[in-house]
């Protein structure tokens, strides 16, 4: 095992924590620019070769025919590509959360139209904020691509061959939000090189030493 | 006088990271409880002066055992100590008699301010 790219259990409880740091700044921005209650369920942490991506993600979303995935690039110390996962109909379930403002329209042709903004936007959101918190955490700056939305058959999930160099690994967060009672079920992953990796043990341990 | 301080967070580090924040020079008894029931359960048996929660856990959230809390000892100081920083989430938890809130990572500021008020407050 290459020691230099191998996250050890308290390296994964770290990241854990400030990816706990970091969603919680997400939700509350998230709940700010659109006025809904995030509650937030306990992260989980795995880290897998990006090529075993797909299957994990077909296992995990078995359940729902189709899912959309909003993605993002972001550059920095650490660099790679944030992919946030949801059920297909999450954007409905959004827009629905948001039918209030009086802003929005039910007519088929703009529909398609609202539903991919509203991801986008949301998946925005918690990407930036999420990326954004660990890499200030970490003493990192990140800029990003803009954020661009992928449906996919689960049974074909196809996403873009480069993110599945086998020198890549995923960081797999998987949390559930919960917008206002309605359960919408978002997995956020950040995939990286293991150069990344090299500098994320680093900005750990470097995160660390003030609390030692 | 602050003496026994409990601390429940479902995640090691950030127990170790908030017991780093608290001075050295105070001779303080720290328990530790990794969810919200058990951190109940904990309280009673006890009875600490300070009780640093976080919201987010398995088991039993923070905001249920800080309800809990509450309910069984009305003068309990409860800090919670959280990443959930959403406006609602804040004022769910002072409602629900939370003595203080302070944001994730803790700082040895912030961990030494919210000390000196709960002090204050046993005074």
């Amino acid at each position: 095992m290459d020691t230099s790219t191998h996250i050890s259990e308290e390296e994964k409880d770290i990241l854990q924590e400030i990816m706990n740091i970091a969603f919680g700044k997400a939700a509350a921005d998230l709940a700010e620019v659109i006025n809904i209650f995030v509650v937030l369920s306990v992260p989980d942490i795995k880290i897998i070769k990006a090529v075993d991506l797909p299957n994990y993600i077909r296992t995990e979303f078995c359940e729902f025919s189709n899912i959309s995935i909003v993605e993002q690039n972001f550059w920095g110390g650490f660099k790679g590509n944030a992919l946030l996962v949801f059920q297909a109909d999450a954007g409905k379930e959004l827009i629905a959360l948001l039918g209030d403002s009086g802003e929005l329209t039910h007519e088929s042709e703009f529909s398609d139209i609202l539903e991919n903004e509203t991801l986008i936007e949301v998946g925005n959101i918690l990407i930036g904020a999420c990326v954004g918190k660990v890499a200030e955490l970490l003493q990192d700056v990140v800029t990003y691509s803009p954020p661009r939305i992928i449906f996919e058959d689960h049974s074909s999930v196809s996403m873009p061959k480069t993110l599945f160099d086998p020198s890549n690994s995923a960081i797999i967060l998987k949390t559930v939000f919960s917008f206002n009672e309605r359960n919408v079920n978002g997995f956020l992953f950040l995939i990286t090189s293991d150069n990344s990796v090299v500098w994320l043990k680093k900005a750990l341990a470097d995160f660390m030493e003030k609390y030692e | 006088m602050i003496n026994v301080i409990l601390i429940v967070d479902d995640s090691p580090v950030s127990r170790k990271m908030l017991k780093s924040c608290i001075p050295k020079d105070q001779e303080y008894v720290f328990h530790e409880a990794g969810d919200g029931l058990a951190g109940l359960e904990l309280y009673r048996k006890i009875q600490p002066d300070v009780t640093f929660m976080d919201l987010t856990m398995p088991v039993m959230d923070g905001a249920t055992a800080l309800d809990e809390i509450i309910k069984y000892d009305k003068h309990a100081l409860v800090i919670v100590l959280t990443a959930d920083v959403q406006v609602k989430s804040l004022a769910k938890v002072t409602e629900l008699g939370a003595f203080l809130v302070v944001r994730k990572p803790p700082s040895k500021e912030s961990i030494q301010d919210a000390l000196s008020k709960a002090e204050e407050k046993l005074r």
